[in-house]
């Protein structure tokens, strides 16, 4: 038990991800390699056509807007030609196009159409292997957060994306159940807790009941396009248009590069206002004004209240939403015992206000907005190896954030199973032929809160076949709709006389097909071979270095005390500080080259101080 | 659910005997909670006593799934264990559900009550219901608002129960008091309407039987009287008059009988008993062409008349 291969919680999150692990029976996030806690959920293809992931790409998208892939939480499940994508891909620099069956969504990045899924994976590979740096050994397992609003689409394709980047998945949990988790953590909680998550791209609301170390829930609810990246929409949008009013109607919308400027002042802007009342935006040389005349710079001055008036009606929806969930759950807004703020978004002075008016108490300071999430994952995922180690005896009764049902005649929606059902769970249903002799029937599955099934998301087509032939209404079968831990959708069918079980072919609408994936996945896996030996090479100079460094250090007071008989070479202990500092930097980074160089400067600045320590002193 | 409970069960060897990753006793807690599920009442599946309160429910269920999640053997091989982890789960759920529920708590506490709380229930229930009585009078008398309810529906209540006994006008005065009190009520007003009808009805009938008596006695002055007193309540009871004209005929006072009939006409002019008795009072009289069409009239009007067909064919005869 005590050598068990460590597991990780991750919360892949719209703006930025964070992995976080148990270590010493304590949560805590594990850093990147570049010593970072959040890792930006970016992924690009450079100029020169290498991969970049995290930081690095987020660092170059300016001058590679159609390249750098941000924001694909947004579009991870999705359907092409629903509104949402529809909405993206108005706003997204980089360009998106069908899958090859029509449904789903594909990123152009470096030429060649990408699922959401592989780009997703991207970002989770990278926190593997950031994970597998700290603990210097492989790590497989991992417990992956999403939004509980998200749908069986959006879960299954997270879980896609995990199996790409080599994880087995251990289970999806919802983030607010995860931070609620998190904030429960070596606690003893007896509690009503309400979880208000607003992250970079989504809105999550739960309610929780917490006790005897047993987190159920009682109702969940949200919006899985509200967050962070609309806040800041509505900054760019207001400062393209005082642009264009101020110079004679030039729209920067036309220009990536000025765009990627606009939302990186945007997001910054907006960060800043939170701790003042204003925010300078300054953007020199953001766009040309035409043949022979100056770059025209922005200079632009948000004001908090500004700000405010902007995205009121953003604010105004989380507060309906919370309302709304509040109802579902019976549960008034004085007898919660506690709420919780997590996501960047909370930090925004007013989004506090609104909680406070709503639920007319302080919320919880107890919890890092953008950590929290990874941490309860990692709990989880310690509770789903080894459930009966002490402190880890968690238990998360979660629920299913939609309606689960099927199209009926007309075109209705009828529900099978009610939102914030508690999961795991079950129904059955029974149908019968409609004509004689029927040997087929086409159901369709769907989830969502309207009763009008094209309203509503399409989970998939299931085709009932082989059905016995009879008069109609003589074949009952029985069909059972399940929903795992994990809030994914499973369909079985049964004939109610014969006790045959039917065969049940599904056409998924969205994501990838079980072939791509595995064909997906082995292509991964070689280039995961291969990074592994560029790691172990990476390893092998770091530790020399490392070892020099310490070498070196240690000898500094002898070399010191060798100086002071010395006339010359008394700079010798000034220029060997800077090479250890530039030794330190390449440790923390993962660039081989530089490790070769360093390495190479360590080894003189050793020879030169073995060499001054060893000599005579002077005069004698 | 606790190890003595199953002592005596017949565990299902095979299922006993599978290989995987639970100790003995786990096995047994599993198989024999999933065995109860189709006949264990809620209360017995979260292992308590009927009627606990939604917080002892609570209490139960987290400890419960505890026990029964299959989370809670996350990583062990479970075989079939799996399946039933969740098939008990599910039902402790669904327990929890309703016995937390404010709506379907309720019926579901008097639906497996036991067969002796049924009886305390019962027996307590009417007693609450004798005191919400008790308490409403109290209440009553110290509020006006209260006091007004209160009275309409006393009198509504004495109302209808004085028309159950045939007592109208008593009846009709209450429903009158009510109207009166309560201009909204649209119940009130067509009630006393009712009652009023029906007392009148009732009065004229004891004199209408008071009548009959006297001319079973020969008593034709007594029935006069008695049909002259009918009308008097009722001033359209045109069958009273009938028979007024007819007992005035037999008393030999023809002037009285033909104004009894002519009144009946007066009220109702196509009566077609009252144009007939017209016509014999007529024909008492001597005015026998006269008689003749008042009975005419009467025939035209019922054809079904025969008395009278009878009578104008005697009438005719003489005349021939």
């Amino acid at each position: 038990m005590i050598d068990q291969e460590p597991v990780i919680g991750i919360d892949l999150g719209t703006t930025n991800s964070v992995v976080a692990t148990i270590g010493d029976g304590v949560p805590r996030v594990i850093p990147n390699r570049s010593g970072q806690l959040l890792t930006p959920s970016v992924v690009a293809i450079a100029k020169n056509g290498k991969p970049l992931v995290g930081g690095l790409a987020k660092r170059q998208s300016i001058t590679n807007a159609e390249n750098t892939v941000y924001a694909a939480k947004r579009l991870i499940g999705r359907r092409w030609g629903s509104k949402e994508v529809e909405d993206a891909r108005r706003v997204l620099p980089y360009e998106l196009v069908a899958g090859p069956d029509g449904n789903d969504v594909r990123v152009m990045l470096g030429g060649k159409p990408v699922s959401v899924a592989e780009i997703s994976s991207q970002v989770l590979a990278e926190l593997k292997a950031d994970a597998e740096a700290w603990f210097k050994r492989p790590v497989t397992r991992a417990v992956i957060t999403v939004p509980a609003y998200f749908n069986d689409g959006q879960r299954q394709a997270t879980k896609d994306a995990g199996r790409i980047a080599g994880l087995e998945v251990l289970r999806i949990i919802n983030e607010p159940t995860s931070a609620a988790l998190a904030y429960g953590f070596g606690k003893k909680l007896e509690k009503k807790v309400v979880v208000f998550d607003l992250g970079g791209g989504t809105f999550d609301v739960s309610v929780l009941d917490i006790g005897q170390s047993v987190y159920d829930v009682i109702a969940v609810g949200g919006d899985t396009y509200l967050g962070g990246e609309d806040f800041d929409r509505r900054i760019m949008d207001w400062l393209t248009f005082n642009f264009a009013k101020e110079n004679g109607g030039v729209d920067l919308r036309q220009d990536k590069m000025a765009l990627q400027r606009l939302r990186d002042a945007a997001e910054k802007a907006k960060c800043e206002l939170s701790g003042t009342p204003s925010a300078d935006i300054h953007l020199p040389f953001l766009a040309a004004a035409g043949e022979g005349r100056a770059a025209l710079h922005l200079t632009k001055q948000l004001t908090r209240e500004k700000l405010e008036e902007l995205t009121k009606d953003l604010v105004e929806r989380c507060v309906a939403v919370t309302e709304k969930t509040l109802k579902d759950a019976g549960v008034r807004p004085n007898q919660v015992d506690e709420v919780i703020l997590v996501g960047g978004m909370t930090r925004m002075p007013r989004v506090q206000r609104a909680v406070r008016d709503f639920f007319g108490r302080e919320p919880s300071k107890g919890v890092h907005p953008d950590e929290v999430v990874a941490l309860g994952a990692a709990i989880q995922a310690q509770a789903l190896v080894a459930p009966s180690i002490q402190g880890a005896e968690v238990l998360l009764l979660d629920v299913t954030p939609q309606n689960l049902g099927i199209m009926v005649v007309g075109g209705y929606f009828q529900t099978i199973i009610p939102r914030n059902t508690t999961v795991p769970t079950n129904q059955t249903h029974l149908f019968t032929t409609v004509q004689d002799n029927q040997t087929s029937v086409r159901i369709a599955v769907l989830q969502g809160e309207s009763d009008k099934a094209t309203d509503n998301e399409l989970l998939g087509e299931f085709v009932l076949a082989g059905i016995r032939p009879a008069r109609r209404g003589e074949v009952a079968i029985e069909i059972t709709f399940d929903i795992s831990a994990d809030g994914i959708v499973g369909v079985s069918a049964r004939d109610v006389d014969t006790g045959q079980e039917q065969s049940i072919n599904v056409t998924a609408t969205s994501g990838l097909t079980e072939d791509e994936l595995k064909r997906i996945i082995d292509e991964h896996l070689d280039d995961q071979l291969e990074k592994k030996q560029s790691t172990a090479d990476l390893e092998r100079s770091r530790s020399r270095v490392a070892a020099v460094v310490a070498e070196i250090e240690a000898m500094v007071p002898d070399v010191q005390k060798a100086l002071e008989r010395s006339r010359f070479g008394r700079d010798a202990v000034q220029k060997a500080e800077g090479v250890l500092a530039r030794a330190r930097l390449a440790l923390d980074g993962k660039d081989t080259d530089e490790l070769t160089k360093v390495s190479e400067a360590l080894e003189r600045t050793l020879q030169l101080f073995k060499g001054l320590a060893a000599a005579p002193p002077e005069g004698s | 659910m606790s190890g003595h409970r199953h002592k005596d069960h017949q565990f299902n060897e095979a299922a006993l005997a599978e290989p995987v990753e639970l100790d003995l006793e786990q096995r047994k807690t599993i198989l024999f909670s999933e065995a109860g599920l189709p006949t264990w009442t809620h209360w017995q599946v979260l292992g308590l006593e009927w009627n606990a309160t939604p917080e002892a429910v609570r209490a139960a269920y987290l400890e419960q799934v505890k026990i029964f999640h299959p989370d809670r053997y996350a990583g062990k091989k479970l075989g079939s264990y799996r399946v039933r982890l969740e098939r008990v789960f599910r039902r402790l759920t669904e327990a929890r559900e309703v016995l937390t529920s404010e709506v379907d708590r309720a019926p579901y506490v008097l639906a497996t009550a036991p067969a002796l709380e049924v009886t305390r229930l019962e027996a307590r229930r009417l007693e609450d219901e004798r005191r919400s009585v008790e308490r409403r009078g109290r209440l009553a008398r110290h509020n006006p608002m209260l006091a007004r309810a209160e009275r309409i529906t006393t009198l509504m209540k004495h109302g209808r129960e004085m028309m159950a006994a045939g007592q109208f006008d008593q009846a009709a005065n209450d429903f009158q008091l009510v109207a009166s009190l309560d201009p909204g009520n649209t119940e009130a007003g067509p009630l006393a309407a009712v009652a009023r009808k029906k007392g009148l009805e009732a009065r004229v009938n004891e004199c209408l039987e008071k009548a009959h008596a006297a001319e079973a006695m020969g008593s034709w002055q007594g029935a006069l009287a008695a049909y002259r007193a009918a009308i008097e309540i009722d001033p359209v009871h045109i069958r009273s008059m009938v028979l007024a004209s007819r007992a005035a005929l037999m008393l030999g006072d023809a002037g009285g009988a033909r104004g009894l009939a002519e009144q009946a006409i007066k009220v109702q002019p196509r009566s077609a008993v009252a144009h007939e008795a017209l016509g014999l009072a007529l024909e008492a009289d001597g005015q026998k062409g006269d008689a003749k069409r008042a009975l005419e009239r009467a025939v035209e009007i019922d054809p079904r008349l025969d008395s009278a067909k009878e009578r104008l064919k005697k009438l005719r005869w003489s005349f021939l």
